[in-house]
């Protein structure tokens, strides 16, 4: 596979949230704006990256049977960090997303990327895998946050979008409101992919038939 | 007494873990397709849960505190959670060969668990004393255990349910977790 | 057994580095973080009590067993050396969980400057209306001499505070943590 795969991979195909449906817990509870989804994708997606260039690099160093502690040890530290400078530089957002960024560390999809990826290749291809998915993880964060705000607030990062006198679906902000969201935007990826197969298959069976009916003619 | 009661409650049933704070929805979705298996999980989530909050506590007030390095919380917790788990599917397997045969599986899902190291987070942030804590791990505990049963109730009925081929496996649970939180909402403003 | 020891040389060593790395960035981040604290509390400080230059914390001074468990810190403002005024910080319990706000009292005129709500886990769009403007201005310059009262028709008296649509019980204890403030302003500084 080229480099530029194991990039382009993460946002579509194998996209972590919509595909694989791994890292739920922050993508229910923090995407009621999509500034905190934004600031949560950027977070997560820094300490993907690091996590998975630090433990390709150190991959031939850490011994096979205690290989799980390390690599929690080394995503732990680079989760503190983040959480470090994210409360010296970006304090509001580092309020908002509260206990949510700790628990970055047991992320699956963290841990899965370096025990599936990062232990088995170089550090480039480590990297652009994390890019990718953390850019994928982002904008799944960023959609399902778009429909709660603009649907439970009326508001786009932050900015109103319609009159006062308008209603807001408050209940889009509450917590059932996470689950629907998800609910129904994997609903539609499912409709979609649906759609796709039947296509296909229609017309493998409408070439089915022109091959029969060519042998027919031809006999 | 009162007041334990209280944290236990508000725990179980106002601020579900699951439903109202999302911590451990994973286990949540991927262990509640059979009802067998979402009590054997529950049960393994509450041991685990309970303990590792009481430990986490001691270590915060007695080792991080005491020499002022509050800052390494995150690691020091995930380390202490980590090898709980471990000692416990030791001990288990040893002591009690038939509980570790039903509830073994479970526990190595355990250390992924954010409910785990959220609630040990939450005990600290709050600055709860070791009782209350004891409190507001068991009845976080139960909260999800509750929410994990009863959604796999839901669960085992939908198989059989004529469902629309899109909406079929996630999305489907996904909205009937929402119509869950909906009910636990009610809760809310009850003490 | 010295490959076990060996193994968690290794692990230890880890962890080590990564301890050591946090502590490195912990001494670099921790005074900013500390300055920021400081300013965003004399920001909020100042939002109360508009002019604060001179602020102390005299809690300990203030606050002892039998004080209402409401209050939790209580800031005096002084004024070429004269205390003016004072800023508490309370937390009653709202719908949901505990309510931290800031309540400002001039010394002169015996009323209120200003309310803010600090921390709230109150429902969106119902009661965490309590952090915006309007339901601030209700309390500005209302006199502390009397207990506030919250109604929810819309003619509002000089001690009363009209609550906010459908959040009742939001409006109620935000103005619960004001009167406590107040009792004590009045116990405390009132002469």
């Amino acid at each position: 596979m080229g480099l530029g795969k194991e990039f382009s991979k993460g946002i579509l195909r194998e996209n972590p949230l919509f595909r694989l449906t791994l890292g739920m817990c922050p993508s229910l509870a923090i995407t009621t704006s999509v500034n905190n989804a934004l600031g949560m994708g950027v977070a997560f997606t820094s300490v993907l990256l690091a996590s998975n260039m630090a433990i390709s690099a150190l991959r031939k160093i850490i011994p096979e049977s205690i290989r799980i502690p390390c690599y929690i040890v080394i995503i732990a530290a680079f989760v503190t960090v983040t959480e470090m400078l994210m409360q010296a530089y970006m304090p509001e957002l580092f309020e908002s997303l509260g206990i949510f960024i700790p628990l970055i560390v047991v992320n699956c999809i963290i841990l899965g990327r370096a025990e599936a990826f990062a232990s088995k290749n170089t550090v480039l291809p480590s990297f652009l895998d994390g890019l990718g998915m953390g850019i994928g993880y982002t904008l799944a964060l960023v959609i399902v946050s778009t429909f709660r705000e603009v649907l439970g607030a009326g508001t786009f990062l932050g900015y109103p979008l319609f009159a006062d006198s308008v209603p807001s679906a408050l209940i889009m902000i509450l917590p059932p409101g996470g689950f629907i969201t998800l609910g129904c935007v994997l609903a539609f990826l499912n409709l979609m992919q649906n759609r796709k197969m039947a296509k296909r298959n229609r017309v493998t069976q409408l070439r089915m038939k022109q091959q029969a009916a060519q042998q027919i003619s031809s006999n | 007494m009162r007041e334990m009661l209280f944290i236990i409650i508000g725990a179980v049933l106002i601020n579900n873990i699951i439903l109202a704070q999302f911590l451990g929805v994973c286990p949540f979705l991927g262990v509640s397709k059979k009802l067998s298996s979402a009590i054997g999980m529950g049960v393994a989530v509450t041991f685990v849960l309970t303990l590792a909050s009481l430990i986490t506590w001691l270590v915060q007030i007695c080792i991080l505190n005491r020499l002022h390095i509050e800052y390494l919380q995150t690691i020091a917790f995930i380390l202490v959670i980590a090898s709980l788990v471990q000692f416990v599917e030791m001990v288990m397997r040893k002591k009690t060969p038939d509980l570790y045969q039903s509830l073994g599986v479970y526990l190595p899902l355990i250390t992924t668990n954010c409910a785990v190291l959220g609630v040990a987070i939450i005990n600290i942030q709050k600055s709860y004393t070791f009782m209350q804590t004891f409190a507001n791990s068991l009845g976080n505990a139960l909260g999800f255990t509750l929410a994990l049963v009863l959604f796999a109730g839901i669960r085992e009925r939908l198989e059989e349910a004529d469902v629309p081929q899109s909406l079929k496996g996630m999305p489907i649970a996904l909205i009937t977790a929402a119509l869950m939180s909906i009910a636990f909402l009610g809760f809310s403003g009850l003490l | 057994m010295r490959n076990a020891l060996k193994l968690g040389l290794f692990l230890f060593i880890i962890a080590g580095i990564a301890g050591l790395a946090i502590s490195y960035v912990h001494n670099l981040t921790s005074p900013l973080i500390e300055q920021q604290m400081e300013e965003n509390k004399l920001n909020s400080f100042q939002e109360v009590y508009p002019g604060a230059k001179e602020v102390k914390d005299e809690s300990k001074q203030y606050l002892n067993a039998n004080s209402d468990p409401v209050l939790t810190e209580v800031n005096v403002v002084y004024q070429d050396h004269v205390p003016a005024g004072v800023i508490y910080i309370v937390e009653p319990s709202g719908y949901n969980g505990k309510i931290q706000l800031l309540v400002g009292f001039e010394r002169a005129e015996k009323k209120i400057t200003a309310i803010k709500v600090l921390r709230q886990s109150e429902t969106p769009g119902l009661g965490s209306k309590a952090t915006e403007g309007f339901f601030r201005d209700r309390f500005q310059e209302k006199s502390a001499e009397n207990p506030l009262e919250v109604v929810t028709k819309e003619t509002v008296g000089e001690h009363q505070v009209l609550a906010i649509t459908s959040a009742t019980i939001t409006s109620k204890a935000v103005t619960s943590g004001v009167n406590a403030a107040r009792q004590h302003f009045l116990d405390n500084f009132g002469e």
